[in-house]
């Protein structure tokens, strides 16, 4: 079905074409209905296995003639002895690689080869190899090869170390070979064990899976607001929070106490802040250094400035900011077809700086505004804030997450293009909400808003919805407890 | 010295308007003329090509023009005892086969034809002690066949019957460095396996377990110069990739992150505005030109970099030289398949024209209404 082609030819050069094709087909239904005659019939001998042969090494993909092929050579078995048997799959292999010359991307021939290995008194897992060695020079990214080639390694014992070098000498002659770094990524961490995850961070739970990009590994963090019944903390100290911190290796932890405005909730949050070590720090320093170098001669790559802003987030966020946001205007100017990632990738960071420049959960004024942010993320971080302002950005919406915000009391977001308020919902602290210039269109648009019963002033001056008839009236009946209502 | 960048270029007399009338009447002819070489070598995925061609013109508004009654009585006639359903009569059943059969029933709402019963235990009965699907009795485990698995249950209303958590374990060890999933544990990232994937943690409710950024990230670098996506790095772009791609992109909310308005003109330069269809990529002769514009490219990979506790930095530098040059290529033919995906990519980009398609399934949003399905996506 791929890369086929469509040749455009004379009258004739058509009128032969289709007998040729006509021939083709008769001979292969002809071959088909033998075969299924003959297994309809229960038939297992050698008649079965060359009629399958013959279809199969042009129809590789005809997976019930493997099937069938594989009955027969059960059937085989059982009237052969242990060299017969050896030599009768050892037939068959020779059989499989012809095919595999023919289509090396069948899934059919691969799994039909993995089947022929288990019934091998005696595999030969070294000349497996070599097969997959010189599958994968004449295409490097097949993947069935490099599946095939896993299980070869895994039955014959090869060490993490040759494959290494297998893939050094690979990615040496061909930069190309994605297929070779992936299988670095799987092979490393088998040399370098990492230490079992904890229960606090949100590292996904496979050996091979990938570990957050560094900077999001601030971020781990678990918080809870919880409500306590009055009187249950004591006025015996004037202290408002109660913080334990511990340290673990690299890690630190804090498990945090706070009391809110009345003394009635706590917010319970363990994080877990890494450190870069020195070693790791040298490393991604030296690296920083060779991608300017290279940017000095390639300013427009964005491999280059992608990667340079992730090592400078790396090594410090903070510091780094002003030249981060001058390399993501560039990438997107170098890489415009990728500009909603870029503009969304650069929110997060500028997100992250402003939560990394205030004392963690301290804060209860929290200031987003003109910042370029496209997307809003780790709300779960401002669990006690008070007031925000998001007044000045590109955003469309206040997503679901935006309802973990339970002390909001005062929300701005002014100038920006939202249509959604899908998580301003049930919100029972918030009392003033401001969405001056968005595109607030349709009356439903505001129906989570009646869920924040404490909700009085709003000011919806400059969206498309005070166009609706009545709006006035739909309005005060939507959100009675409404009084300050700006259109 | 350097590597060439794939990729197609679209010609300016390629198609640039949506042909539907063409695409209807194309599929509604196909298979019409059974002595047709293609159509009888493709036997061995029959049901898939019906549920492809089927769920196609259901897209357009066209589903009418199909033969119901002949095709329900066909998948009948595949159901084996094991309650397995083939690809065609007198082939063995397989999981691919039985979603695409289950998918059609649920198309024309007569899943009954069926035993479901049987179904339902066949597909129980292809897990595995690791939580991994087989495909059928010979053991091929593949994420695709997890995919099939939970995608054929949901439809039937039965996803409690199989072992979720382990179902759900296997699917996320085969996650890679790059957020992306592979066949097996340690198989590199493809996109066809990252739409079964993201579909099938859609459909177990497991979403949150993705690196959403990671991924999404790797899938908007599927898309290529000319618009076009393509299935995995260096790969030429496909027009089945705009599903693939694009689905996987929907149910991870983040298909505002590749270049809509180009892509849609690469889908549509895929049509055959003689025969109607579309075909893998655009068409027509075009000469060689030798646009060598050297670029040294830094690619670095941050591999396992900076995750807690690791004793060595996996950091790798290497410096790819490329020259961008355009690849040399005639027409191609046009086929069911192709035809599907590209539509269905159209109607994700929103196309009015087609109607919404669901991401997870690759059927009408209104079937799946009709059903009660609407699985989870990521916002």
């Amino acid at each position: 079905m791929h890369g086929r082609v469509k040749v455009k030819s004379t009258a004739q050069q058509e009128e032969e074409k289709r007998k040729e094709r006509e021939k083709k087909l008769k001979a292969f239904v002809s071959a088909r209905d033998a075969v299924l005659r003959k297994r309809s019939a229960g038939e297992h001998d050698e008649e079965a296995l060359q009629l399958t042969q013959q279809l199969l090494s042009s129809n590789p993909d005809f997976a019930t003639l493997w099937n069938y092929r594989r009955e027969v050579l059960l059937q085989l078995e059982t009237s052969r002895e242990k060299d017969e048997v050896q030599k009768l799959y050892e037939s068959e292999l020779h059989f499989i690689e012809a095919c595999l010359k023919v289509n090396p991307k069948s899934y059919g021939c691969w799994h039909h080869r993995s089947w022929v290995n288990t019934r091998l008194p005696q595999p030969d897992w070294t000349r497996e190899l070599g097969l997959c060695d010189r599958c994968l020079s004449l295409d490097e990214r097949n993947f069935h090869c490099w599946d095939y080639r896993r299980v070869v390694v895994k039955e014959s014992g090869v060490s993490v170390e040759q494959e290494l070098q297998f893939t050094d000498r690979l990615i040496g002659s061909n930069f190309s070979n994605y297929s070779s770094w992936h299988y670095r990524s799987t092979l490393l961490p088998q040399l370098h064990p990492q230490p079992a995850p904890d229960s606090a961070s949100n590292t996904s739970p496979s050996p091979t899976a990938s570990p957050q990009i560094h900077s999001h590994r601030i971020f781990n963090c678990l918080c809870q607001l919880c409500d306590l019944p009055p009187g249950s903390v004591s006025d015996i100290s004037n202290e408002h929070n109660l913080t334990v911190h511990w340290t673990e290796k690299y890690t630190h932890r804090d498990c945090a106490l706070y009391t809110g405005e009345h003394r009635d909730q706590l917010l319970v949050c363990v994080c877990g802040r890494s450190e870069l070590s020195v070693e790791k720090s040298s490393v991604l320093q030296a690296e920083l250094q060779s991608c300017n170098q290279l940017l000095e001669l390639e300013p427009q790559n964005k491999w280059c400035l992608l990667t340079i802003i992730l090592l400078m987030r790396a090594l410090d966020p903070l510091g780094h900011e002003k030249e981060t946001l001058a390399h993501f205007q560039t990438l997107k100017e170098v890489d415009p077809m990728r500009s909603s990632y870029y503009s969304d990738l650069c929110s997060k960071f500028l997100i992250e700086n402003t939560i990394l420049k205030m004392e963690y959960a301290e804060v209860r004024v929290f200031s987003l505004s003109n910042k370029n942010l496209t997307t809003l993320c780790h709300l779960d971080q401002l669990l006690l804030v008070t007031h925000i302002n998001l007044s000045s950005n590109q955003l469309l919406r206040l997503p679901p997450q935006f309802a973990m915000l339970q002390c909001l009391e005062v929300l701005e977001a002014d100038d920006n293009a939202i249509e959604s308020l899908e998580g301003l919902y049930h919100l029972p602290k918030l009392e003033e909400v401001s969405l001056r210039n968005n595109q607030i269109c349709k009356l439903s648009d505001l129906e989570s808003l009646a869920s924040c019963t404490k909700l009085t002033r709003l000011d919806l001056r400059g969206n498309p919805v005070h166009k609706t008839a009545n709006i006035d009236s739909e309005l005060s009946q939507l959100l009675p407890l409404v009084t300050a209502l700006s259109l | 010295m350097g590597t060439q960048v794939k990729d197609v270029v679209i010609k300016p007399e390629a198609p640039n308007t949506l042909l539907l009338d063409k695409h209807a009447d194309y599929i509604a002819a196909y298979g019409s003329k059974k002595d047709d070489y293609e159509y009888t070598l493709s036997e061995y995925l029959r049901m898939s090509g019906i549920y492809w061609g089927l769920t196609v013109m259901d897209l357009m508004g066209q589903l009418s023009r199909m033969n119901r009654e002949e095709i329900i009585e066909f998948i009948k006639s595949c159901q084996h005892d094991c309650g397995g359903i083939s690809a065609s009569t007198g082939h063995d059943p397989h999981l691919l086969y039985t979603l695409s059969a289950v998918q059609i029933l649920s198309l024309y709402d007569s899943i009954n034809v069926i035993d479901v019963d049987k179904v339902v235990d066949y597909v129980k009965g292809l897990q595995q002690e690791d939580g991994s699907f087989a495909g059928d009795k010979w053991g091929e485990i593949d994420t695709r066949f997890s995919f099939c698995a939970v995608a054929t249950l949901a439809l039937l209303g039965k996803l409690d019957v199989i072992n979720m958590d382990k179902a759900v374990g296997f699917v996320l060890s085969c996650m890679n460095f790059d957020g992306g999933f592979g066949c097996r544990p340690g198989s590199e990232s493809h996109a066809g396996q990252i739409y079964c994937c993201t579909g099938f943690l859609s459909i177990t409710g497991q979403l949150h377990k993705v690196n959403a950024d990671l991924l999404g990230w790797w899938l908007c670098e599927r898309q290529l110069p000319s618009g076009g996506l393509n299935g995995r790095p260096e790969k030429l772009p496909d027009v089945c990739y705009s599903w693939w791609v694009l689905a996987s992109l929907k149910i991870i909310g983040r298909i505002h992150w590749i270049d809509k308005a180009k892509l849609r003109s690469f889908i549509l330069a895929c049509q055959d505005e003689e025969t109607g269809g579309f075909a893998d990529r655009p068409g027509d002769m075009v000469s060689s030109l030798w646009n060598c514009h050297i670029q040294f490219c830094i690619c670095i990979y941050i591999l396992h970099v900076i995750s807690l506790g690791l004793a060595i930095l996996y950091t790798e530098l290497i410096i790819l030289c490329g020259t961008f040059l355009p690849v040399l290529y005639i027409s191609i033919q046009v086929d069911p398949f192709h035809t599907l995906f590209g539509v269905a990519g159209l109607s994700l980009l929103g196309d009015e024209q087609i109607k919404p398609v669901n991401p997870v399934f690759c059927m009408p949003e209104d079937v799946l209404q009709r059903i009660g399905l609407q699985p989870d996506l990521l916002n």
